[in-house]
């Protein structure tokens, strides 16, 4: 089909609008209440065009085309009715552009100056008002052109279901729940709306005033916060060495939508209380000393240590928070130069259970589809993800599939947030889910909803599963997890009956003794309905930290190298030996962190060397983990900020954070991302990769770190599944592995057509077993743990960035309704929560996310932590603990105060 | 449009609360799932409660699955709907061009001083509300004054209490 555009011959396609087809073109034609995001509205009639044998000018955003159309773009006609247009809106509100933050940037101000308006013909009075209450957005009314852009962007992009137009006429106005103050609203501040906004009608209120759009310079790069791997622009102010502000990119896995931390929380770069020069403990105390001081001092130490005791005596964290080149660089100096396998990272905590059972299942641990492919599944099952605080970005494609028609399934012992949009909601008591399971793909095989021909086809023991989900009758279950038969039977229905299910968990599945077996169970139950291989479908586990995905892909492992390689293998050893130049490659697997850390006690570590973990305050049980701390010999802590870690170490080594280096990240769905360097590190902090080089040096091996480039090159010469990823080819998009050659184009949908990486998927056995401590008369709750919306890991990004810490400014322990008036607790009042363990004061949240018997609480503030009480029963195949899943009592101590005086808000009372 | 109550089922005693509640839900029930349920279950919540409290938005906000903000952005948009409690009697003066001419200001003056309230407000007893209207398309009888559906025409600022009177009356 052709249309004339301009007297140019233009070829189309059926459903594309005449605005689409200028801008595919190159034919500019102005907008102002259309965006590529939140579709056409026809509102702000900016986008006349002229169009033969229609009467009149047309909105060209809602006109779609026709054959032989003949177009045209720009006539005095139309410019007469563009001017009018821009005329009117300039003089129906505020537009002061000489302070305005959307100066030069503002859409509004762009039609005025190509129409050649310079000032309205009148002006009215408005007597809009302005709206400073909220922490993060800035709303000028006065500026707003009602395009309805903010309210499209909040209720069908990111669906989070805040604003909309109120009121009448000449009063008409956009609204926050029901005319609040947008600081005393709903609105979690996620800012969608502020970059949807053509005006300045509302702005980033923290970047008012840091300088105009064109002094900044603009930096892309990848959100240093949760897995998702949001694709950001890093606003950058040269002469203060500072980013002032931060855009989601247009491009996937987030499509410029971000959270509230993504887009807000950027200051911790620059704050005074980064660590910034090498500190050694002097007469107990650590004092400032040069780079060369505190390398040779280490480096010496090591190797007294070493020589003395073997090398396993030494042991090495990684990261899931820093680059895939610096977990390369802790892999490979203690593999290359202290010839010992013993390194580990955060992944031990949450998904290694995922690793290990999706390995065994599928033949490969990771994600199998693309976030973006769940708006392509017609049912959604999320269980043991709280992801609208944990994974906002994930979220808002859930809430739009389910939006748009999809069944969403949400199956979670606490009633987050997220149910709100479910069609579905089973509550499942903590630690059943193996049960729940089970119980559902029971009742699959006896309705006969089961996929055979994918099982027959793609699976080695088809009839092994029927058989061990027999004892598993939802009658029976259901008395086990505590959910209705009658919404296990409809769950296994929709579930068996549907054409494209997306599975999607979190660490409520992982974080168990039992976390291998949830996961395997997951497995199983995708096997039985074949959704594998295909778009839209899967097993996607949401990774939690910006680069865990990564860490483990670089071998900060003690059983794998780099992409997996084992390091039980002599021809992998052989390799990776000749490659480095070096010889003496361990192949015996190293410890896991829970064991390394409990072979310090017995002597067996002695030195532990820890980048970006904050070890203290992420393993459970707090007071164990100091007494085996202090049992070490020698403790190294690289690290951006002080934290309870960096105050037991013995050597203190300033890191650079995700802006002040190169490097690339790997997210949840294997997509390789680069990271730029967008501003200086402050003092004397240096990348880890240069540390672990000094350090080689210093003990005789060279390992060609010169760069995070060249190491990443050094990566890519011995590894498979990722070799074909370089800085080139993901300079724009990012890559998902496996890329194993540069002409590879990477690798959206895992194990496609049922093909699975291990030849054949694998139903393993899973049975019943409950957390290892379950409340008792003494301590008669359940205790869960995660992660809230406004904070992240320890708290140290977020509380030392402007805003976050005063929305959510200390811990609260969430308690249920029933529970709480039985004890005479309100919302706010100081309870004191004590576990076998230890003992936190904080205060209560009463609410009814919160089942009864079941309390609450998160991990990302030192004055009342969550592993202070958690219990380190580990999981015995990967050795993850079960940080969702142990025993507590609670008492009041005192009536509180709020901190707030609010009444309704997501994701805080 | 659906067609809302008007059958009183009070049996002259009104409603409690709870009972307008338990009805509320019922009717959320049938409505839910259904397009275009909002304005329906607003118009049948009006008619229970009289007016449309804060609560009983939220809970159509979470019984339809409708955004708060939308429920509340529906019921500002349309005059019919009211937030406040509405008297007895709502009486709207009319302010369209041909009763204000003729002195639809002066009434609405009278009006607000008999009755010691202004515009969009109830009195106390809740008996009287307060309205304007604009052009009730009865301009020959300008200026008009609507009191629930009576009309009344040619109305002076002097009449004002004999009109209140006629309605005063069977209530006293």
């Amino acid at each position: 089909m052709n249309i004339t555009m301009n007297g140019r011959i233009l070829e189309v396609q059926t459903g594309q609008t005449l605005l689409q087809v200028a801008r595919q073109n190159g034919i500019h034609i102005p907008t102002l209440c259309y965006h590529a995001h939140t579709g056409p509205a026809g509102k702000c009639r900016l986008c006349l065009v002229e169009v033969g044998g229609m009467r009149g000018l047309q909105t060209s955003c809602t006109v779609e085309v026709k054959d032989g159309l003949v177009v045209t773009t720009d006539s005095d006609a139309i410019r007469s009715a563009r001017r009018l247009v821009v005329d009117l809106l300039l003089a129906s509100g505020r537009h002061d552009c000489l302070a305005c933050e959307k100066n030069s940037d503002c859409e509004l101000q762009n039609s005025a100056y190509e129409l050649g308006i310079e000032r309205p013909s009148f002006t009215v009075d408005s007597t809009a008002d302005t709206d400073t209450s909220a922490e993060f957005v800035y709303r000028d009314n006065a500026k707003c052109i009602k395009c309805g852009r903010c309210i499209v962007g909040c209720n069908q992009v990111v669906v989070n279901e805040v604003l909309d137009f109120g009121f009448r006429g000449h009063d008409t106005k956009v609204i926050c729940d029901d005319d609040l103050p947008m600081g005393k609203s709903s609105c979690v501040q996620c800012g969608e709306c502020v970059q949807l906004c053509p005006t300045g009608a509302l702005v980033d209120k923290k970047t008012v005033g840091k300088g105009r759009s064109w002094q900044l310079d603009k930096v892309n790069t990848t959100c240093p916060y949760c897995g998702v791997g949001c694709q950001i622009t890093l606003h950058v102010d040269r002469t203060s060495n500072r980013v002032v502000r931060v855009t989601g990119r247009d491009i996937a896995p987030s499509n410029g939508m971000l959270c509230v931390k993504g887009r807000y929380g950027y200051e911790f770069h620059a704050s005074p209380n980064r660590l910034t020069q090498p500190l050694i403990r002097k007469d107990g105390k650590l004092v400032p000393v040069s780079w060369d001081e505190a390398l040779d001092y280490t480096a010496g130490r090591i190797k007294a240590i070493v020589d003395k005791h073997g090398p396993d005596v030494f042991s090495a964290l990684g990261s899931g928070r820093i680059t895939n080149e610096n977990n390369y660089a802790v892999a490979k100096f203690t593999r290359a130069v202290i010839k010992t396998n013993n390194v580990d990272h955060c992944a031990r905590t949450c998904h290694a259970p995922t690793v290990a059972g999706l390995a065994a299942a599928f033949g490969s641990g990771a994600a199998t589809n693309s976030i973006a492919d769940i708006l392509d599944a017609d049912v959604l099952f999320v269980i043991g993800s709280n992801m609208t605080e944990a994974h906002p970005v994930v979220s808002y494609y859930v809430k739009r599939a389910a939006k748009n028609g999809a069944t969403l399934i949400v199956v979670d012992p606490r009633k987050i947030d997220l149910v709100r949009w479910a069609s579905l909601y089973a509550q499942q008591r903590v630690g059943t889910d193996v049960v729940f399971l089970n119980g559902i793909i029971n009742e699959i095989f006896k309705n006969g909803w089961q996929n055979e021909e994918f099982m027959r086809a793609n699976t080695e023991n088809p009839d092994d599963i029927r058989e061990w989900v027999k004892p598993y009758p939802v009658e029976k279950a259901s008395e086990i997890c505590g959910v209705p038969v009658d919404t296990m039977k409809t769950i296994a229905r929709i579930l068996g009956t549907a054409k494209n299910v997306n599975i999607i968990y979190c660490l409520g599945i992982t974080e168990h003794t039992c976390g291998t077996d949830n996961v395997k169970t997951i497995a199983n139950l995708q096997m039985v309905l074949g959704h594998l291989g295909k778009r839209g479908g899967g097993v996607n586990p949401l990774r939690g930290q910006n680069n865990v995905q990564g860490a483990c892909d670089m071998g900060a492992l003690p059983n794998v190298y780099h992409t997996y390689q084992p390091v039980e293998d002599p021809k992998v050893a052989a390799k990776m030996a000749q490659c480095w130049g070096v010889s003496g490659l361990p192949l015996k697997p190293g410890y896991k962190i829970p064991t390394m850390m409990h072979k310090a006690t017995t002597g067996e570590t002695k030195i532990l060397f820890c980048v970006g973990d904050n070890t203290v305050q992420t393993e459970p049980d707090m007071n164990k983990t100091i007494k085996e701390i202090k049992a070490l010999e020698f403790f190294v802590v690289v690290d951006i900020f002080p934290n309870l870690t960096t105050e037991m170490a013995d050597v203190v080594l300033p890191d650079v954070c995700f802006n002040e280096d190169d490097g690339c990240y790997s997210n949840m769905e294997r997509r390789v991302q680069r990271l730029r360097k967008a501003v200086n590190p402050p003092g004397q902090a240096k990348p880890t990769w240069w540390i672990m080089q000094e350090l080689g040096k210093r003990l005789g091996v060279d390992l060609r770190f010169t760069s995070a480039q060249a190491t990443w090159e050094d990566m890519r010469r011995t590894a498979t599944s990722m070799a074909g990823i370089t800085y080139e080819r993901i300079e724009e998009l990012g890559l998902q592995w496996p890329c194993p050659t540069t002409d590879h184009p990477g690798t959206p949908i895992l194990h496609l057509h049922g093909k699975f990486t291990r030849g054949k998927g694998l139903f393993c056995r899973t049975d019943n077993r409950p957390p290892a401590e379950v409340p008792d008369a003494d301590y008669p709750f359940m205790l869960s743990t995660g992660r809230r919306l406004w904070h992240y890991h320890t708290g140290t990004q977020t509380r030392n960035s402007v805003g976050l810490e005063t929305i959510f400014p200390e811990e609260l322990l969430e308690i249920s309704p029933v529970d709480a008036a039985r004890m005479g607790i309100k919302t706010h009042d100081v309870v004191k929560a004590t576990s076998r363990r230890g003992t936190i004061t904080l205060k209560a949240w009463v609410t009814d996310r919160s089942p009864e018997g079941v309390c609450w609480c998160a991990f990302h503030f030192h004055e009342a932590h969550a592993n202070v009480l958690t219990n380190s029963a580990y999981d015995n195949v990967t050795e993850t603990p079960e940080y969702k899943a142990c025993a507590i009592k609670v008492e009041k101590v005192s009536d509180g105060v709020p901190f707030i005086q609010t009444v309704q808000r997501q994701a805080r009372p | 449009m659906v067609k809302t109550e008007k059958k009183c089922t009070c049996g002259g005693v009104a409603a409690s609360d709870a009972e307008n509640h338990a009805r509320l839900a019922q009717v959320i029930q049938e409505y839910q799932n259904k397009p275009g349920a909002l304005i329906p279950v607003l118009q049948i919540a009006q008619a229970l409660f009289g007016y449309l409290p804060k609560d009983v938005l939220r809970t159509i906000s979470e019984g339809l699955n409708e955004p708060y903000s939308r429920v509340f952005g529906v019921v500002t948009f349309y005059s019919f709907f009211s937030q406040v409690p509405r008297g007895k009697y709502v009486i709207r003066v009319c302010m369209g061009t041909a009763c204000y001419v003729r002195g639809g200001q002066a009434v609405l003056t009278a009006l607000e001083q008999e009755l010691k309230i202004s515009v969009g407000q109830t009195t106390p007893d809740r008996v009287f509300s307060l309205d304007v209207g604009r052009c009730f398309g009865a301009c020959g009888l300008a200026p008009a004054v609507m009191v629930n559906d009576d009309v009344h025409q040619f109305v002076q600022p002097g009449q004002i209490k004999d009109i209140l009177a006629q309605y005063r009356k069977p209530t006293a």
